[in-house]
């Protein structure tokens, strides 16, 4: 098959038998080359975009993998012909840049479901948890036909913020049995949820869990305008709670469409911005070498002849081609 | 295109359930640099097939334990096919009785890796056949 994105494109439109493969292959290309990805968006002012692009976020074992596959059967149930997509992220090795991608597993009912795309992604070293190519995933899922996305998270907790940037409502989910309320108090996570799930509700502190979620939402809430997020007990095991939770999710896209869509035309401005973010943190991470730094540079600090700081500013330098302190300046 | 680490499908197909084995593999892969889609025990070939597309995968290891590797096996090269997805390579391991390894290798199975088999060496023949597969594209 092609491996050209443009003659891609081409094929997931208008060619019904090659449609899997291009996708996926076109998800290939936008992963291994994400700061090129303008250069297919470029054309993609007319491609077809999702009307739902779901977020799952939430700590590792919470169950988030079961609970797109209830998801995907519920929607599926409610909407025979429609389209439904998955991106599941999981951690890579910053070690030796593997990943062991599970997330699937727990949703290989949909398998031979034709209108069921689900691919797993490795963060391939990304903060977050969530790489520019998801992104791309996005977009190119759209195309395919996708009317709704869903989006699961490596689940590192705290840090997994980024999926604002790309969900039109994010999820967290939380199950009982790790740790207090104090975890509830927490920056990060619990901040980015528009919905709130305590699963495995059908385990002992999930009702519990529940009360202590609410009465926390309450309290941040008090004296903000805006909307409080909802929670849902929900059981993935069991099946319970997740039809209600589709209904939540459809609430909420009708009550907020207009806003979706402004938001999604604007996402073109983020894309450019972490494109060029992308390439510059390889270029610089390329200038500052480990082995560079492990001889010469690394010498001279332990002889003495330059400061941590200074060596900092050199490299910088050497990169950006100014000093540290006139950026600063100019910023 | 642009080259990124290698994607692999392990699982295993048909009614055996013992998946120490491929959990195994997934653990020595990962730790060798290849992104691992792990699917579980006790799928189709259909579903491993379909995977496979989704994945946009080099390569499919299965693991049998079972004695069904000759008709399973031969279901997911012909899926392959049916599917215009010949390119994706095909491995398997598991109690494979050593006589019928070259009818495997003649239906297009690319490498068969029996009880025993040092991980090194499964390395070694994964990272030739990705090699030469990613010349041949």
């Amino acid at each position: 098959m092609t491996e050209d994105p443009k003659e891609l494109v081409r094929l997931v439109r208008e060619d019904r038998n090659q449609r899997v493969r291009a996708v996926a292959r076109l998800m290939t290309w936008i992963e291994n080359d994400p700061e090129r990805m303008p250069e297919l968006l470029v054309g993609a002012a007319d491609w077809p975009s999702a009307r739902m692009v779901i977020g799952l976020t939430g700590p590792p074992g919470c169950g988030k993998s079961l609970l797109v596959d209830r998801l995907i059967t519920a929607w599926r149930a409610q909407n025979p012909v429609g389209r439904i997509g998955v991106i599941a992220v999981d951690a890579s090795s910053p070690f030796t840049r593997g990943a062991f991608l599970g997330d699937r597993l727990r949703m290989m009912s949909h398998a031979t479901d034709a209108n069921v795309f689900i691919r797993s992604a490795a963060s391939r070293g990304h903060i977050g948890g969530l790489m520019l190519g998801v992104r791309g995933f996005v977009r190119v899922l759209g195309l395919a036909g996708c009317q709704v996305i869903l989006i699961e998270t490596v689940g590192v907790g705290q840090n997994e913020t980024e999926i604002t940037d790309v969900a039109d409502l994010v999820v967290v989910a939380i199950d009982p049995g790790h740790g207090d309320v104090i975890q509830l108090l927490k920056s990060g996570l619990m901040e980015v949820g528009d919905i709130f799930v305590v699963n495995k509700a059908d385990r002992e502190g999930a009702a519990q869990l529940h009360a202590q979620l609410l009465s926390v939402l309450r309290l941040k809430a008090q004296g903000k305008t805006g909307r409080i997020p909802d929670v849902c007990l929900v059981s993935a095991l069991h099946r319970r709670g997740v039809v209600e939770l589709i209904d939540l999710f459809e609430k909420r896209a009708a009550a907020a469409e207009g806003e979706w869509q402004f938001r999604r035309r604007h996402m073109i401005f983020d894309e450019v911005k972490e494109a060029v973010l992308e390439e510059s943190r390889r270029r610089i991470l390329q200038a500052v070498g480990r082995e560079q730094m492990a001889t010469e540079d690394f010498q001279r600090i332990l002889r003495g002849e330059v400061t941590v700081a200074g060596l900092v500013d050199e490299i910088f330098q050497r990169v950006i081609g100014t000093s540290i302190h006139k950026v600063e300046h100019h910023g | 295109m642009k080259q990124g680490p290698v994607r692999i499908l392990i699982g295993k197909v048909g009614l055996d359930g013992h998946d120490r084995g491929a959990k195994y593999i997934v653990h020595v892969l990962r730790d060798a640099g290849y992104e691992v889609i792990y699917t579980g025990i006790r799928h189709s070939p259909k579903e491993i097939v379909e995977t496979a597309l989704q994945e946009d995968v080099a390569l499919i290891g299965l693991s049998l334990l079972s004695g069904a590797h000759k008709l399973l096996l031969k279901q997911v090269t012909d899926l392959l096919k049916e599917r215009g997805a010949a390119d994706i390579l095909v491995v398997a391991g598991g109690s494979i009785p050593a006589s019928d390894i070259p009818g495997l290798k003649a239906m297009g199975i690319s490498a068969v890796f029996t009880p025993g088999t040092p991980s090194q060496s499964i390395l070694d023949t994964l990272a030739a056949l990705i090699g030469a597969r990613q010349q041949a594209i």
